[in-house]
């Protein structure tokens, strides 16, 4: 039993630390921080670094759109790639068949994002919560052997040759630009997450998410204000993948494979649900932490696992979660 | 072969696929009915369950032969220990989560799934094993149609492990204990039943089930390997909701259509092999929009 | 008893074995000089004026590992033998390897990696699919890239000129497949894939050729990975009547379909692809595997010029070389020659030399590019298990 109390002493105190942090001078401060030292990294950093580090930034936005879903109104979704592979889908037929320009291809991307969102959530989010999991699941893995079938998406190999944007000018091709642009997507998510979940919508979720029956007693339409979480997180995912296709330049299904969906996931609840530092260091978690274990070759996803095992046994709620009251 | 011979075998190979993924659902299905977990490594288990058939098998051969009885033993072992596995997992990582939110426990599942699919893959080297029991094809023909002993020795043994269970769960003191637990867990509590026996003892006969059809599954087919548990273990979750979660005959009878349905879709013109995953997950989402609660699912209020 | 504790005992199980495994997995140092001029003169070693980078890119995890580490001890080999030498251009060739895990994102951080090592060139490439984002960024850097393995068609289309492929293209294999075919008096083709971008790139190619020569494909099949229960599939191959079965996938599932396909009671000819060539594949399909013909890249056990290398592999790694060992060695050395006859590192120059290799003649067979930097023969030849072993078809 003393064991266990000391649990409860160290986790009180990473909340303190936590808490400390939320303080909004410093908060401001540590953001200031932050974005200097994230602007500047190009100067020092290697390729290498750039691309693991816009790596991380692309998941980052993946990680906070799963989170509207998952973490604002407690939807589990485990097809989450499926939205990812629409809107890089949609970027990569349209610039690579029809010679769109990228810039106009997001809103078709947003627009199908959203629509398959709707299509799938409208009639299954009633269901119950386990029952969501596996349609999102089949939806997701639907997805994929659509885009492996079709001839359209270029079959199993997949679409090459994606047409690389402009921007102010500059022919996005070198690794900082695209370090740069998916920082500035970062920033854009961060400011949509925090801004819905201190919306009327955000405590919609939150209500629903506590307690669906007196949300709905309250007057809480739940099939719609779940729905929305769902389309945002989709046109999240969707805006993803269309950005993800440009830098890759060539996409092909086996990207968007259930573990894919697993592993955003797993990144949302590791680093705290609901809460956009935590999902960030979730991310990050996810990216780097196979990447600084690479020389261990195939013990590197092990240690993974257990690890993972490890932070979820000793604190369930995740490295940063959100305060509840 | 004529339409109808081809329309019997596909109906025969797809009761064989689908015995297979209702053994493996009713882990899935128990555990889920007990503690509400959608126990995510369970696909793993029946990995790993096979791969201990296999090592068995090997010890076997020098002593009993790797005959019909070595099999037999290679799979009574295997069933006990990767049951045991199972108490274990259930111990280290899920009995500390019981009372925290319900995607903590689930991701614990996930990283559980990690743990078990890399460990063997470092063990293994990531290479494929052969079992080394070529039972041969010899078997009963029947017009065009043609079965193998082996295809019939399995699903009478699949029939006879679901008998057993049904029987346990039904006639026996644990059987009554675990339905009770799925129904009330507190009150079983004050009635003075052990809850966490109870849920171990669920957890040991969910993975013995799957070990036994990972056993079975490297001696029909002849190799297995470290990514075996990801397919079948997707393909008995979904089985188990089109039978209803939580429903034991559900998990058997959600198999049998499943795999009845891939078989079917993949000589159906329009569908064929390359849609047949996509027409079995079609009919899923269809089904659950129209009947919520899978086919034999009971409807109940949720409780978050 | 307090969770901790049990979280505890559970790690130190792990840890023992990570520990255990860490020991057993590590791969064995380069291989040491080969008996030659090096081992004559005793002690003595060769000095060298500065290093030469090459990079190699493979998946070192993942399910294609077993590959990716024959891949890289046979590269590691080569560049042992070339320094034991005197490596080239009197400097030491030094290997920087990159795990593309056959993954597209993770082998375009590795891709990045080795640009951001500044190596000369690249060799290395197994799945297709990883290889493809990466044949650009190597592109941008200015590196030639020598795609040892991955074959499918659509890395040709993304080249610009910078990469060379030294195995076969899937056209190449079609086209041997086809003479099979004809040559077993076939006139009804079954295909079967597995949906990733090598195998149904080469069952394309293959309908492609074989309708164009007035023939039929009556079945094209897909299974997916990992499933293991093809008997749905195997009937509706049946109730078709195919001559034949192309299988053009890899050797683990198509163990699994021969087999199938016999238990079912298919009589017809059975081909797989050369994603099948390993002797595993005979392993899995047990008897049923007798007659069966794999058309694929030359394997070492049947080059005769191959025979040192295997003797050299085995002392030094203790095991077989796979099936693409052959030319990922291959590769080194061709890139070594190309430094030579360039006489530098410069890129350009090193591309053009790459470009005009005069008939290399490899493990592998003769290595010399056509105008779209694939090989100018077709190294591909048909084999057949007879007796649990493939033996030369011709």
């Amino acid at each position: 039993m003393n064991t266990e109390k000391n649990i409860t002493t160290q986790t009180r105190l990473t909340d303190n630390i936590y808490a400390g942090l939320e303080k909004k001078p410093v908060l401001y401060g540590i953001f200031a921080l932050l974005i200097v030292a994230v602007l500047l990294v190009p100067q020092f950093a290697n390729n290498y670094l750039l691309e693991i580090f816009t790596n991380t930034w692309f998941y980052i936005v993946l990680c906070l759109g799963l989170n509207i879903v998952v973490g604002y109104a407690g939807l589990l979704d485990l097809g989450y790639a499926a939205f990812f592979a629409i809107g890089a889908y949609t970027t990569g037929i349209l610039s690579s068949q029809f010679g769109m320009n990228f810039w106009l291809t997001l809103p078709f991307s947003i627009l199908f994002s959203a629509l398959s969102g709707v299509i799938i959530g409208g009639p299954t989010l009633r269901l119950r919560s386990d029952y969501l999991a596996i349609v999102t699941l089949g939806f997701g893995e639907i997805i994929r052997i659509a885009a492996r079938n079709l001839s359209i998406t270029g079959g199993a190999s997949g679409l090459i040759g994606i047409e690389r944007p402009y921007l102010f000018g500059i022919y996005l091709s070198k690794i900082h630009h695209f370090y740069y642009l998916f920082f500035l997507l970062v920033i854009l998510a961060v400011i949509v997450s925090y801004r819905l979940h201190y919306s009327r919508l955000g405590r919609a979720w939150q209500y629903i998410r506590e307690d669906e029956d007196a949300a709905e007693a309250m007057g809480i339409n739940r099939v719609q204000i779940k729905l929305y979480a769902f389309v945002i997180g989709a046109i999240f995912g969707g805006m993803a993948g269309s950005f993800y296709a440009i830098k890759m330049t060539a996409i092909s299904p086996e990207t968007f494979v259930f573990t894919q969906s697993a592993m955003i996931l797993l990144a949302v609840v590791l680093g705290g649900m609901g809460k956009i530092p935590g999902v960030i260091l979730g991310a990050c978690a996810l990216v780097l932490f196979p990447e600084i274990f690479r020389e261990i070759g195939q013990m590197r996803m092990l240690l993974f696992g257990i690890v993972l095992l490890i932070i979820m046994i000793f604190r369930p709620q995740g490295i940063w979660p959100e305060r509840r009251n | 072969m004529s339409l109808q011979e081809i329309i019997l075998q596909q109906l025969i190979n797809g009761l064989l696929i689908g015995s297979f993924y209702s053994l493996v659902a009713l882990g899935y299905t128990m555990v889920y009915g007990i503690i509400k977990l959608l126990n995510f490594a369970h696909g793993d288990i029946y990995m790993v369950g096979a791969f201990v058939g296999f090592a068995l098998l090997g010890v076997f051969s020098t002593a009993i032969g790797a005959g019909w009885l070595g099999i037999v033993a290679a799979m009574l072992c295997s069933m006990v220990l990767v049951g045991l596995l199972g108490v274990v997992i259930q111990r280290v990582a899920y009995r500390p989560l019981l009372k925290a939110p319900r995607l903590s426990i689930l991701i614990t599942a996930v990283g559980m799934s990690l743990v078990l699919y890399n460990f063997v893959m470092v063990l293994t080297n990531g290479e494929y094993k052969a079992f080394n029991t070529d039972l041969g094809f010899s078997g009963v023909s029947l017009g065009a149609l043609y079965i193998t002993y082996t295809q019939i020795v399995l699903v009478v043994a699949t029939a006879l492990l679901m008998l057993g269970l049904h029987w346990f769960i039904n006639k026996t003191m644990y059987g009554k204990a675990m339905r009770a637990i799925a129904i009330d867990q507190d009150a079983c509590r004050l009635m003075g039943i052990n809850v966490n026996k109870t849920i171990a003892l669920t957890f040991f006969v969910g993975s013995a089930l799957a070990a036994a059809a990972g056993v079975m599954a490297g001696v029909y087919y002849g190799s297995i390997h470290f990514f075996m548990g990801f397919v079948i273990g997707l393909k008995a979750f979904t089985a188990a909701v089109i039978g209803g979660i939580g429903s034991i005959p559900g998990a058997m009878l959600g198999g049998l259509v499943l795999g009845l349905l891939e078989a079917l879709g993949t000589q159906l013109p329009m569908v064929g092999s390359e849609w047949k995953d996509v027409f079995a997950f079609v009919i899923l989402i269809l089904l659950l929009v129209f009947k919520p609660t899978g086919i034999l699912g009971k409807s109940e209020i949720e409780r978050m | 008893m307090s969770k901790k504790l049990w979280v505890l005992l559970l790690m130190i199980g792990l840890l023992t074995f990570a520990v255990a495994g860490c020991g057993g997995s590590s791969t064995p140092a380069p291989a040491p000089a080969p008996e030659g001029e090096a081992t004559g003169g005793g002690e003595e070693t060769v000095s060298f004026d500065g290093q030469l980078k090459i990079g190699f890119m493979a998946p070192m995890t993942g399910s294609e590992a077993t590959y990716g580490k024959d891949m890289e001890n046979a590269a590691k080999l080569a560049m042992a033998e070339i320094n034991a030498k005197g490596g080239v251009l009197g400097k030491e060739l030094v290997m920087v390897t990159g795990d593309d895990a056959c993954d597209p994102q993770q082998a375009t951080a590795a891709a990045s990696k080795l640009v951001s090592e500044n190596v000369v060139a690249v060799v290395g490439g197994y799945c297709s699919g990883s290889t493809l984002p990466t044949v650009k960024i190597y592109a941008d850097a200015d590196i030639p890239f020598v795609i040892v393995a991955a074959n499918s068609t659509r890395l040709i289309d993304e080249n610009v000129g910078k990469a060379f492929m030294i195995n076969g293209t899937g056209l190449h294999q079609g086209e041997k497949a086809v003479e099979l075919f004809n040559r077993i008096g076939a006139k009804k083709l079954a295909l079967v894939h597995q949906g990733d971008g090598y195998s149904e790139d080469l069952a394309r190619i293959t309908q492609d050729l074989w309708e164009a020569a007035g023939n039929e494909v009556v079945a094209m099949e897909v299974v997916n990975k990992g499933e293991q229960n093809f008997s749905s599939i195997v009937t509706s191959i049946k109730s078709k009547n195919p001559d034949v079965v192309y299988w053009t996938a890899y050797f683990a599932d198509g163990g699994l379909l021969i087999k199938q396909l016999r238990q079912g009671g298919y009589t017809g000819d059975i081909v797989v692809g050369d994603g099948s060539n390993s002797p595993q594949l005979l392993e899995i399909a047990g008897q049923a595997s007798e007659g069966v013909y794999v058309t694929t890249n030359p394997l070492v056990e049947y080059m005769p010029v191959a025979k040192e290398f295997i003797d050299n592999y085995k002392s030094a790694y203790s095991q077989e070389p796979g099936p693409y060992s052959a030319l990922a060695y291959d590769g080194v050395y061709l890139v070594a020659d190309a430094i030579e006859r360039a006489g530098s590192v410069e890129s350009a120059g090193l591309i053009q030399a790459l470009a005009d290799t005069p008939e290399y003649q490899g493990l592998s067979g003769v290595i010399s590019f056509k105008d779209d930097n694939t090989l100018e023969q077709s190294n591909f030849v048909i084999l057949q298990a007879k007796g649990g072993k493939w033996e030369l078809a011709e």
